[in-house]
């Protein structure tokens, strides 16, 4: 620790001009996510009805949250939202996995082939949504037509009506859409894996099954948490391929936390009661993302580099 | 607080004789509505209006105007508003009551008039009216069917003897659309959405011997195919029109579609009815239709209810069932030979419109339905037996109405 003073006094010149460099970005922050937060959950103490404007707008305190912890409809959307985010995120991961280990395989053609693999993932949500509703369409739909002539279904099936069912078609397309980008992110992860323990596995005799247990996969940690942090809070919020596929139908048997507070706010008018379902939401994804940044022991800040 | 100022501005700088109206404007709708517009203006020499295009889906619509007349713009003067609105945006006090303009109610239909009051005044005009009917084919059936019995019987057998994929088709999705299906089984079945005090009651017997019936054309009779738990008009029309159902229930619009000799397989031989009831109901239409409101904040109230006027005289709607297909709010238009090109016997459409029931005339109609169509859809899907969601429904429904403090306890 031999630090002459003046180059001291250079880096305390640098970090005091660092402090207000960052001052941009700190206002904009605090511009578009702390103002609008701040103003949420003041929104969600009253009761401001804006199909009920001869109400007011009085301020009511945390009636709003107590309203959501005992309606229904928001508990069973929390947990189609749960269960959406463990199956799919799962498989996701799973398909995610599978796909990185056969890239890295692959010696001929790997840019062409990431770029392939990534396509599902570059197109709109909600385009994918429709071309997946039209699949599993009753009248016309491919899936139908596939499971009948295959003698599996001896009827055609209305897929979306059915209140299991219907998150078939939902989980299949977030699946395909977002396996790719988990693949891409394990694949990078699993190049950063040194060649020589795989090389020294193998002058030991280890099979491929033990590599993947022994080897590949607790080095792959970093990478499988940041994966599954993505996606599990990207899952959590789902609503647009709901919104396309069922609109949380039949009934509410398929809607999500997202879909119900887009129905109290833009279809209900009901800013006070959604704005708090929405504190809510930010406080279950918010502690979500602090429990992984301890579980992952600072890798998801860090592998992000 | 610029942009208010900035538009306060512009407004002030309009000379006095301008008008803009917010109403659909796409399509042959727009094309009808530049050339009423026109006719206004010659009529009013010094007068412009200017078209101000809103979204054609209802709740997109709604958004929007919310939005402007929340904020109280002054803009824009005339609204083209959906029947189920005028309550909600009157309670408001967004737009105007039209008493003092002394319009002519008693031309209309009674009940495109009666869901126009909100509190004894009247709000809005009717500029034209939107009914739920029954379309049969002419070549599979005898007759329509009048009672929900004969839709079993009668359409079941057509189906089997004339191996027609479908019997009934109708719009069972998780939308609006299901609602007014509901309703004219519930009033079929001589069922109320809602008693004197304004509290809902689909929950009665009838009701639930309604929604049955509805759920039966399904599962039991197997008239109605499960797809049409996701089907909206178009769906359900397409169905129809390509000659794969026996009945459908739909709005006016199908009509000159289904009439196409190029694009329909059912052209000539198809027509409309009444749609059925049980013993102790009577037959109902579910009322839909546009009607015409002055905003509220509007700094020209005279001129705009004079373009009102215009655009709901008999001229004008004569016009508009001419080249649009829409039906005259105004009875007396039924009885001459000006109604010729709707396609339909201009007599019975009178009478099918006379048959009209609107929907529950409050303010949280938009609320109250949307808690209706997920508890019909559950029962419908069989997440849920008629009864027990039905009863659910009215507990919420009522539940709103007590928040919202317009239920006289």
């Amino acid at each position: 620790m031999t630090t002459s003073p003046r180059a001291a006094t250079a880096d305390h010149a640098d970090a005091h001009l660092a402090r207000w460099l960052l001052l941009p970005a700190l206002g904009v922050i605090a511009a578009v996510v702390g103002f609008p937060l701040c103003w949420m959950v003041w929104e969600s103490l009253h009761l401001h009805d804006l199909r009920m404007p001869w109400l007011g707008r009085p301020f009511i305190g945390l009636a709003n949250y107590r309203d959501a912890m005992v309606d229904p409809r928001f508990r069973t959307a929390l947990t189609h939202t749960v269960l959406f985010v463990i199956v799919s995120v799962t498989l996701e991961l799973v398909g995610g996995l599978v796909l990185a280990l056969a890239m890295r395989q692959a010696t001929r053609g790997r840019a062409a082939l990431r770029v392939l693999i990534l396509l599902p993932w570059a197109i709109p949500t909600a385009a994918s949504a429709l071309v997946w509703r039209f699949l599993f369409d009753s009248q016309a739909g491919l899936v139908n037509e596939v499971l009948v002539t295959a003698h599996l279904l001896h009827a055609p099936q209305v897929w979306l009506v059915d209140p299991v069912l219907a998150w078939i078609p939902i989980v299949a397309a977030d699946v395909w859409k977002t396996t790719p980008f988990v693949a891409l992110l394990l694949l990078a992860g699993l190049q950063n894996i040194d060649q020589s323990l795989y090389d020294a596995a193998r002058i030991d005799g280890a099979r491929p099954w033990r590599e993947l247990v022994e080897i590949t996969l607790p080095l792959l940690k970093p990478a499988i948490v940041v994966a599954l942090a993505f996606r599990a809070l990207d899952a959590f919020r789902v609503f647009d391929l709901i919104y396309v596929l069922t609109g949380g139908g039949p009934g509410t048997a398929t809607e999500s936390v997202s879909l119900y507070t887009f129905s109290a706010l833009l279809q209900k008018l009901r800013f006070g009661y959604a704005s708090a379902l929405s504190v809510i939401v930010f406080a279950a994804t918010f502690g979500l993302g602090l429990i992984y940044i301890r579980v992952s022991g600072g890798h998801l800040l860090s592998v992000e580099r | 607080m610029a942009v208010l100022v900035i538009q306060v501005a512009c407004a002030d700088q309009r000379p006095p004789g301008s008008l803009t109206f917010a109403g659909s404007a796409v399509g042959r709708e727009g094309e009808i509505l530049r050339r009423q517009l026109a006719s206004f203006e010659a009529r009013h020499p010094g007068t412009t209006v200017e078209i101000r295009a809103v979204p054609d889906a209802a709740d997109q619509q709604h958004q929007l105007y919310v939005q402007w007349l929340n904020a109280r713009a002054a803009e824009p003067d005339v609204l083209q508003l959906d029947v189920i609105a005028t309550p909600e945006f009157a309670a408001a006090g967004w737009i105007l009551p039209l008493d003092r303009f002394q319009p002519a109610a008693t031309e209309f239909f009674p009940a495109t008039i009666e869901a126009n009051r909100w509190k004894g005044s009247l709000y809005a005009l009717p500029w034209f009216v939107d009914v739920g009917m029954l379309y049969w084919r002419t070549d599979l059936l005898d007759a329509a069917p009048t009672t929900f019995g004969e839709i079993s019987s009668a359409v079941a057998r057509a189906q089997r003897e004339h191996g027609v994929p479908f019997g009934f088709v109708w719009s069972g999705a998780r939308y609006e659309g299901l609602v007014t299906v509901f309703l004219e089984y519930l009033n079929g079945f001589g069922g109320r959405f809602t008693d004197a005090a304004g509290r809902v009651t689909v929950d009665s017997d009838a009701g639930i011997r309604g929604l049955t019936a509805l759920r039966d054309t399904i599962y039991r009779d197997r008239i109605s195919p499960p797809d049409v738990l996701a089907w909206q008009e178009e769906q359900t029309r397409f169905a129809f029109q390509s000659g794969r159902a026996v009945i459908m229930r739909n709005w006016p619009y199908a009509y000159p579609l289904l009439a196409d000799q190029a694009a329909s397989r059912v052209a000539g031989k198809f027509a409309v009815a009444l749609m059925p009831h049980a013993a102790g109901g009577a037959s109902v239409a579910t009322l839909g239709g546009q009607q015409l409101a002055i905003n509220a904040h509007s700094r020209h109230p005279d001129l705009a209810y004079a373009l009102i006027e215009d655009l709901t005289s008999p001229e004008q709607m004569v016009e508009r069932a001419r080249m649009a297909g829409e039906y005259p709010a105004r009875s007396a238009l039924y009885d001459g030979s000006g109604l010729a090109a709707l396609g339909a016997p201009p007599d019975q459409i009178r009478r099918i419109i006379e048959h009209a029931v609107p929907r529950p005339v409050t303010p949280v109609y938009s609320e109250l339905s949307e808690l209706l169509q997920v508890y019909l859809h559950r029962a419908l899907t069989r997440q849920q037996d008629p009864r027990a969601a039905l009863h659910e429904a009215a507990d919420a429904m009522n539940a709103v109405l007590a928040r919202s403090g317009l239920l006289t306890p």
